[in-house]
């Protein structure tokens, strides 16, 4: 039976070339979208499950915000894992990771090599994770001082071979400080929320250890099983009030909570669950750039939508051609077939249509996987579609495709009754359908949606592009890494400064774009730092040129400057800072701080010398925050203002410079403009993919349009020719058949504008910086639509317009 | 008004010619009701199409209203037909999804009449064929002998000086055939020159002039 079934279907696809063609085309493309976006979820979803005890780990986050300065950490105090552990049975490990001293330079041979994934750990690190170690003991590794254990792959670009055991590896040039490898652990897998190439013992970390109110440890617990984090989330207010308060009592002058609270003033901790942490945390001090699970619901959507763009085609054109199907089922039913072998005829059809458009599909995948991840940021492996759960998600695809889009159409034509189709009364009536109409509009609405999206997602990074940003993000070169040059640092800054098509140099190891460096500090109005007059704010370490060479303007006072002795105690503010304090005249002013030293706590006073005009130092997501700057020498970073056509020359003996200060040291730069792009990069792909959906998306509501304006074409052949003899010209006959498609895409628009403005205002939200949606953005995309409509059905309607009548008025 | 010379068409079957029409001559005067009789396959409905200038002929001259039909371009012939010339068809070629009104007014509105003419126009024919209650009803809704009356109320709304009647009783019964038949002689009485094509004497009949086909050629003229 089954057979019998196959062959017709098969032979059915082949006589029906073009209509076959435009339903394995449509389909094709809608499942390769759908099986590559099934990856990339697959994968986003599956970051941090590998470790045994995945689902009992929680990270401790840090809600703070005080004087006005809010702050959601991913860190929190030195002292609050172990505390935990401690005071709460129902902790059963926990373990801390702190890198915020960021990468390290590693010696081999005469050569450095800058290491970005490092960090230090607590030896409790394979307590919590499942880091399988393969060489080295898991429960000693990290016990004693100076100790390091290594990747595998990293162990194999140092020495060639995993056999490293006991042998020593050596760090920074000038601080040097030689590490013995104790443990060599399997590469960290790529979907883990941090990545680590080195982890350095806990030790000898350079850190004043025991301090509640410092927040920079990813700390990590492991619960005992049954235990409910929600639950255990509550007892952090004893652990506040026991441990945190003390200290700020007597370094903040804050004796309770309340009146800390009262001050509008804020201290939460909470536990967010580790496989949460990839697309659910956003937070400052992330172990690396996390995904979004908003991006993950867009594309889960748009793919599952794009699928649906195909089965509609399917079903459409079925139910189109249904009067070239009805005498055969007239036929087969007064031969006795049952209704039920009819719809598991039709089915049949169905699935193998979608079973040929699997295959196309997945040898599109193939083709286009590269250039997939390169879009989505991802290195999937076209194999991994061949471990089980694929080979049978792919096995269930056709089936499950094929019953959606073959359904309704099966059911639909099984139902004519056998007398009425076989005296001919079938053929009138299948012209129009309330039902087809309505899944083009479907169709052609999601497509307007996707085409609306993808315009302000590219506007909206336009905008961000040629915003006044208060810097000026163009020509200028960033060094990174001449911190590693010593004392030699001002030297090179002063060489190069000299080389023809450079204006302009500073030390600059705090930038205006993400991933840079950043610095909070406590402030207050009064030498009496209490909860009232105390506030954070990012203190920022600047260079005499620094304003000069990032192009930031003076909106009262002045810069730094070598002409006036006192400005180790000056402090440059930024417009919103001064807006926040209420001073008239800002600059005179003065702000207190408390230094931290062995011998306790020391007030230092600062004075305001300056106005910064407010520049965007985060992404334009962010508000622009309260922000100072004090006079220093950041030389972890050097900036440079060129000003030459050449730039490729210009690296080039900047870098001849860097040889004869550091030949040891990776000569590592950047531009500004392009670190400042950067941090737009999840945008930029989301617009990519974005518009590569709403390009298939289109083209295949086309083809499925091109499929029906075909088939009404040869339905109304004879009222073509009748209308023709009638007087009718070929304008009035492409105006006639185009009209009602054209109608549908108009109903389309109408419906599309409310819906896509809804999402891409809501998208828009997340900016603190955002275009305004103009109307123009939906006509656009309406008439883009419509445009590409008219092409594709006028073609068929000219075509029908242009036939002789005499043939199809033939009444034998 | 009609003048053919020497009319002849043909497919290319197999490298050979086969002849449809083959050295036809005709005239057809103003006023006239010609009838075209034949067997099945003689080249009577390719002569009625080639007169009404909806099919080409390979070879020959044909005037219309002394005008050069056989050098003129398509566009110059639609025109001419559209304001000439109205057709019946045997199976009516009503438009399924019109009213019996809007079928009528179809032939109006390409020749771009204004909408209140029109509207006077069809309730003239309406009123003339008998049919105005019948005007919101759809072609399904008739019986063959009222859908052909729609149709030569249609061929007649933009009153064309010639008729082409291709088997335009075929599918009635005798009754309705009659009837049609008799509208036709009406018509022609008024003025209107008529030509059809039939298959039956009795119709034949009701024509001025007979013209007999055989294999594409006149056999005779009655």
């Amino acid at each position: 039976m089954l057979k019998n079934y196959l062959k017709i279907a098969w032979r059915n696809l082949l006589k029906n070339k073009t209509f076959s063609l435009i339903n394995i085309i449509g389909l094709a493309s809608g499942l390769a979208c759908f099986i590559l976006i099934a990856l990339y979820v697959a994968d986003e979803l599956s970051y941090d499950r590998y470790h045994e005890k995945a689902n009992r780990i929680y990270r401790i986050n840090s809600d703070i915000v005080f004087g006005g300065n809010k702050l959601n950490l991913a860190v929190t105090s030195d002292p609050m894992g172990e505390t935990l552990k401690k005071d709460y049975p129902q902790v059963e490990a926990y373990t801390r990771l702190y890198n915020s001293d960021g990468y390290r330079m590693v010696k081999k041979g005469s050569q450095y090599i800058r290491e970005d994934n490092v960090a230090h750990a607590d030896s409790t690190l394979f307590d919590v994770f499942t880091i399988p170690l393969i060489a080295g003991e898991a429960r000693t590794a990290l016990n004693e001082p100076k100790t390091v254990i290594v990747s595998e792959s990293t162990a194999k670009k140092y020495y060639g071979t995993t056999d490293v055991v006991g042998k020593l590896l050596e760090t920074d040039e000038h601080k040097s400080t030689i590490y013995k490898i104790t443990g060599v652990f399997k590469d960290i897998p790529h979907n883990s929320h941090f990545k680590l190439d080195l982890v350095f013992t806990m030790q000898n970390l350079d850190y004043q250890m025991g301090n509640f109110l410092s927040h920079n440890f990813q700390t990590y617990i492991v619960l005992q099983p049954g235990v409910n984090y929600k639950n255990f989330e509550k007892n952090f207010t004893q652990v506040i009030d026991k441990y945190v308060l003390p200290q700020a009592k007597q370094f903040m002058n804050i004796n309770s909570m309340d009146e800390f609270k009262k001050a509008g003033n804020r201290l939460e901790y909470n536990l967010i669950p580790l496989t949460d942490i990839h697309l659910h945390s956003d937070r400052r001090g992330e172990m690396g750039v996390n995904g979004n699970i908003q991006y993950v619901y867009i594309f889960s959507a748009v793919a599952v939508f794009v699928l649906l763009l195909a089965c509609i085609n399917f079903m459409n054109l079925s139910t189109a051609r249904s009067s070239n199907r009805a005498k055969e089922v007239g036929i087969r039913k007064v031969l006795g077939t049952e209704r039920k072998s009819l719809v598991n005829q039709f089915l049949t059809e169905s699935t193998l249509t979608v079973f040929i458009a699997t295959v196309f599909a997945i040898a599109i995948v193939w083709v286009t996987m590269s250039w997939f991840n390169d879009l989505s940021g991802k290195q999937l492996l076209f194999f991994s579609l061949f471990q089980p759960q694929y080979i049978l998600f792919l096995a269930a695809l056709p089936l499950v495709v094929g019953l959606l889009a073959g359904g309704y159409p099966a059911f639909f034509l099984s139902s004519f009754k056998p007398i009425a189709v076989l005296k001919g009364k079938i053929n009138a009536g299948f012209k129009r359908s309330a039902l087809r109409n309505v899944l083009v509009v479907f169709q052609f609405a999601t497509s307007i949606i996707l085409i609306v999206g993808t315009i302000i997602v590219y506007r909206q990074l336009n905008f961000i592009q040629t915003k006044k940003l208060g810097f000026n993000k163009e020509q200028v070169l960033i060094v990174n890494g001449t911190g590693g040059l010593w004392n030699k640092s001002e030297a090179f800054k002063e060489d190069v400064s000299k080389l023809a098509g450079v204006s302009g140099a500073t030390f600059a190891g705090y930038l205006p774009v993400s991933n840079s460096s950043r610095n909070d500090n406590t402030y207050s109005t009064s030498p009496v730092m209490d909860s009232k007059n105390g506030f954070n704010m990012q203190t920022w370490i600047a260079d005499y040129d620094y304003f000069k060479v990032m192009g930031m303007e003076m909106v009262k006072g002045r810069a730094f400057s070598k002409d006036f002795g006192t400005d180790t105690s000056a402090l440059i503010i930024n417009e919103s800072l001064a807006k926040i304090l209420g001073f008239k005249d800002p600059v005179g002013q003065k702000l207190y701080t408390y230094f931290q030293d062995q011998s306790g706590n020391k007030l230092v006073t600062y004075n305001i010398i300056g106005v910064v005009k407010d520049f965007h130092f985060e992404s334009l997501r962010q508000g622009i925050g309260p922000l100072c700057f004090r006079l220093g020498k950041p030389d972890w970073v050097t900036a440079f203002k060129v000003n030459t056509s050449n730039i490729n020359d210009l690296v080039k003996n900047v870098e001849a410079k860097w040889k004869t200060y550091a030949p040891s040291m990776p000569f590592s730069y950047q531009f500004l403009d392009d670190a400042f792009d950067n941090m737009y990069r999840v945008e930029q792909r989301t617009g990519k993919l974005g518009l590569t959906l709403a390009i298939i998306a289109i083209v295949i509501a086309c083809l499925g349009l091109f499929g029906l304006a075909t088939y009404m074409a040869e339905q109304r052949i004879k009222e073509i020719g009748v209308r023709k003899v009638l007087g009718a010209s070929v304008t009035n006959l492409v105006s006639m058949l185009s009209k009602d498609f054209l109608r549908l895409v108009i109903i389309s628009t109408v419906l599309a504008v409310p819906l896509s403005w809804w999402a891409m205002n809501k998208w828009l939200q997340d900016f603190a910086y955002r275009i305004n949606i103009g109307w123009w953005v939906f006509a656009a995309a309406g008439v883009l639509a419509l445009l590409i409509a008219v092409l594709t059905v006028s073609s068929q309607a000219i075509k029908a317009a242009l036939t002789n009548p005499v043939k199809s008025l033939r009444t034998e | 008004m009609i003048e053919l010379k020497h009319i002849s068409k043909w497919v290319t079957i197999g490298g050979k010619p086969n002849f449809i029409l083959k050295d036809v001559n005709a005239t057809v005067n103003e006023g006239e009701f010609l009838s075209i009789m034949g067997p099945s396959g003689s080249g009577k409905s390719t002569l009625l199409n080639v007169i009404g200038m909806l099919d080409e002929f390979n070879e020959g001259e044909y005037r219309f209203f002394h005008e050069e039909v056989h050098k003129m371009k398509e566009k110059q012939r639609s025109n001419l037909y559209k304001q000439y010339i109205g057709f019946v068809f045997q199976a009516y070629h009503l438009i399924d999804e019109l009213t019996v009104y809007e079928n009528i007014e179809t032939p109006l509105i390409y020749q771009d009449v204004k909408s209140s003419e029109r509207k006077a126009m069809v309730a003239d024919i309406l009123d003339r064929f008998n049919i105005v209650g019948k005007k919101d009803l759809f072609p399904t809704q008739l019986s063959g002998g009222q859908q052909q009356l729609v149709g030569i109320a249609r061929a007649l709304i933009a009153r064309p000086k010639l008729i082409l009647a291709d088997e335009p009783t075929g599918n009635l019964n005798s009754k309705q055939g009659e009837e049609i038949m008799n509208l036709f002689k009406q018509l022609n009485d008024e003025g209107v020159t008529i030509i059809q094509v039939t298959h039956s004497e009795k119709n034949a009949a009701y024509g001025k002039r007979i013209i007999h086909l055989l294999d594409g050629r006149i056999e005779r003229e009655e």
